[in-house]
């Protein structure tokens, strides 16, 4: 997402909340009473006010964090590739680490026709190892996976989105590692200089890249050949190619994939990498579950709070009847104010989250069953989602109490004490 | 009327307000046990007692890395060890579907039978299995989640090795931590594959607990500065390696926990709070009356503990029962296996919820406390 997308959602945003407010506002004229008369009765009633507000703050912040979660493991994926590249990966497989090109197939595809021409003439394709190292976290004890790719010079011009920030680039025939930025601040020995171990071999660190938010942020990169011999691969795990343009791109993936020689599957860069969201799948389930069982205890204590409301202002309620002001009236007075505690909430709530925004951390991706780092993305709409989500709270919890406002005989009412 | 009748009439006066506080105590309190029971979920994988003979042994680079087959003849030679067998997980796709929950393994049938130490055999036959190299032992829940019988066949597409499976389902196994794996061949994968001469990890049983470090001193020395070195770990040790993979997630849940206990904290002392200043003007009446300032303040924590212990207990009660009866297994599509709520689980969350009625309780006692009579009595509302 560009910033100027971003821009234009807070701007949405914006707009939402005010046509809200302006929504509730009309629907307090309706009822005929002035919504100042709301808020001042939530500010009177300060103490169970700020109760109801931090609680519902509480379940819409851990909500929208939790999706805030989700989406930044989703926009890694989603930023990344690019739409005129094609990636070959093994029919069948889910990820390019259990994927398999051998060397025939590799030196067959890239005499094919319809593939780019660098200055040199040379077609632009690139056969990459994907690896996986298990190296020591930089907090705390434990190992954890890193993804190690091998990677050709067409390799670095097909991916203009990474570039260097640090140090230099590794030099082909040298162990050498150039790993991403955010992925070294979490293992031990990713620092500049540092010295990684795969198996006997040493890798030594000598610049750190910047991937731009995509899913090379979680990798390393070396030479291809030096990989195969790290690892002690024969076949690539994958290639990746530039066709000349679209109309090529579609015969090239079909021959590919027709091809009775080799089981491989041609796509479309950053179709293969949008979908590779799987690791997001249990986090907004579990975001979900934890909204609506949170949400049902926000909705006890707002009724709690309401119906005390409600009881303690019997004889208002009984002199409003009396002046006239139908029992539908009352029962929209009561929603707006709870409409407007919550909606206090939200924000409140939203707001809380939005300090997560860019939180960098790491999990293990299932796919590629390698550490993937992600930041924290709380986009405008995730905190729509989180005041609508509020407002909801706050009408369910207040249409029974004002319910029974509006049922409240006038007479017993102005006689209550 | 005695103190405690006293104490149960005040606190049902309201049934309405009392009803509300408890539900959402439980809720909360239902939720905390949840969160906790992940978290245990996802951090303390499932104990048994052959699992601290057990050794897994995989390459140093990573569990990804085969390690040759060659190794076999010089791990056997070890002493110590009854049992070794080839260990691969083969990760296929089981017919068709999306997410296969269940793991397949290739190993040796004849070196396998005496690794699994708390299993057995409840269908089928093993000497069946051992036989044929085109079938497979499969764990009595996956038979049962997709109701198979023996004879049966199922389908793996291989999305880490490039061949897919064909099995004839010859035994079924029960009784061990994990009743779900299907076992097959090492032969058979050997032979779609082309005989790679490379297993997934080495899997191998000490004779006693004693001589489980030595075993795995000499297995890591007997490879180290060759081609391909091996990190040999106890079956627990290596599941605790998962653990530690899943990064930030652990600290994740536990800052969720902290929320809800807040706001657990939150409801309880808006309502005692609430109750409380309701009955100022009894407060003082009381006092009036010649009750001390400590009786005061135990009928107010009374009614706090008694509510909120009583929504402790119907949402732990709940959740204990929901997490007992629900076959979890089948909810979550087989990502969550046993998901128990254990005791201590349930009396941490049990701790919490008293322990915070007390603590919500006491701003509410405490300028009851202060309250002089005439004040007190003032009091309108």
């Amino acid at each position: 997402m560009g910033t100027g997308g971003e821009a234009w959602g807070w701007l949405g945003l914006a707009g939402g909340v005010a046509a809200a407010f302006g929504l509730m506002s009309w629907l307090a004229r309706l009822a005929g009473l002035p919504i100042q008369y709301n808020l001042r009765n939530v500010v009177v009633r300060w103490r169970s006010s700020v109760a109801t507000v931090l609680g519902i703050a509480a379940v819409v912040a851990v909500f929208v964090a939790l999706r805030a979660m989700a989406r930044g493991i989703e926009a890694s994926s989603a930023s990344t590739g690019d739409p005129d590249n094609l990636l070959v990966v093994r029919k069948g497989s889910q990820a390019e680490s259990g994927s398999l090109v051998t060397r025939e197939q590799f030196r067959i595809i890239e005499s094919f026709e319809g593939l780019a021409r660098n200055a040199a003439g040379r077609p632009v394709i690139s056969a990459e190892v994907v690896a996986i190292i298990s190296s020591a976290r930089s907090q705390g004890p434990g190992e954890a996976n890193a993804l190690v790719r091998g990677v050709t010079a067409s390799g670095m011009e097909l991916r203009p989105q990474v570039r260097l920030v640090e140090g230099r680039w590794f030099e082909p025939g040298r162990r050498e590692v150039v790993v991403a930025r955010s992925l070294s601040r979490r293992f031990r020995d990713f620092g500049m200089g540092g010295e990684v171990k795969a198996g006997r071999a040493r890798l030594r660190v000598v610049g750190h890249f910047d991937g731009g938010g995509s899913a090379f942020d979680s990798e390393a990169w070396m030479d291809a050949d030096e990989a195969r011999a790290v690892f002690d691969r024969e076949p690539y795990s994958s290639l990746l190619m530039r066709p000349t343009d679209p109309a090529a791109a579609k015969v090239l993936a079909a021959r590919i994939e027709g091809d009775r020689r080799f089981s491989l599957r041609a796509e479309n860069e950053v179709e293969y990498y949008s979908k590779q969201t799987m690791t997001a799948k249990p986090i907004k389930y579990i975001a979900a579950v934890l909204g609506v069982a949170m949400s049902v205890g926000a909705v006890f204590a707002a009724m709690n709070t309401m119906y005390a409301s409600v009881a303690a202002r019997t004889r208002e309620i009984g002199t409003l009847r009396v002046l006239g002001y139908s029992r539908r009236a009352v029962v929209a007075c009561f929603m707006v104010e709870g409409a407007c505690l919550s909606a206090a909430g939200g924000l409140l709530g939203c707001g809380l989250a939005r300090f997560t925004n860019g939180l960098a951390t790491g999990t293990l991706d299932f796919q590629s069953f390698a550490e993937t780092v992600f930041q924290f993305r709380v986009t405008p709409d995730l905190m729509g989602l989180g005041l609508a989500f509020a407002v909801a709270i706050g009408l369910a919890g207040s249409l029974l109490p004002a319910l029974r406002a509006a049922r409240t005989p006038v007479i017993s009412a102005l006689k209550s004490a | 009327m005695t103190t405690w009748t006293f104490i149960l009439k005040n606190a049902l006066r309201n049934p309405r307000r009392s009803v509300l506080t408890v539900s959402s105590v439980a809720v909360s309190a239902a939720l905390l046990t949840s969160m906790m029971t992940l978290q245990r979920e996802l951090t303390v994988p499932p104990e048994s007692e052959g699992a601290s003979l057990r050794i897994i042994a995989r390459n140093k680079v990573s569990l990804v890395q085969p390690l040759p087959a060659r190794q076999l003849a010089e791990i056997e030679r070890i002493p110590g060890i009854v049992a070794v067998t080839p260990f691969t997980y083969f990760g296929g796709q089981y017919n068709d579907e999306e997410f296969t929950s269940f793991a397949q393994f290739a190993v040796e049938p004849r070196r396998f039978r005496s690794l699994l130490v708390e299993g057995r055999v409840s269908g089928g036959d093993y000497d069946a299995w051992e036989k044929d190299r085109t079938s497979c032992m499969v764990g009595r829940d996956t038979m049962k989640r997709y109701g198979l019988k023996v004879g049966d066949r199922m389908k793996f597409r291989g999305t880490f090795y490039p061949c897919d499976l064909d099995l004839r389902i010859a035994a079924v196994f029960e009784g061990t931590v994990d009743d779900r794996g299907v076992f097959f061949h090492h032969k058979l994968l050997d032979e779609l594959t082309g005989d790679l001469g490379t297993v997934g990890t080495w899997y191998l049983r000490v004779e006693s607990a004693e001589k489980v470090p030595g075993v795995i001193a000499a297995i890591d020395g007997r490879f180290a500065n060759t081609a391909a070195e091996v990190r040999a770990e106890s079956e627990r040790a290596f599941q605790m390696g998962f653990v530690g993979m899943l990064g930030n997630v652990a600290a994740l849940i536990r800052t969720v926990n902290g929320v809800i206990v807040f706001t657990l904290a939150l409801v309880s002392a808006s309502t005692m709070s609430m109750t409380i200043r309701e009955r100022f003007r009894e407060m003082a009446v009381l006092k009036a009356l010649g009750y001390k300032r400590r009786d005061l303040l135990g009928f107010i924590l009374a009614e706090g503990f008694g509510l909120s212990a009583l929504g402790g207990a119907v949402g732990i009660g709940g959740a204990w029962a929901a997490w007992t009866l629900l076959d979890i297994q089948r909810l979550t599509g087989g990502i969550f296996i046993v998901f128990e709520v254990t005791p201590r689980i349930m009396a941490t969350a049990g701790v919490v919820a008293a322990l915070l009625g007390i603590v919500a309780s006491l701003g509410p006692a405490i300028s009851v406390g202060r309250m002089s009579v005439v004040s007190g009595l003032k009091t309108l509302d």
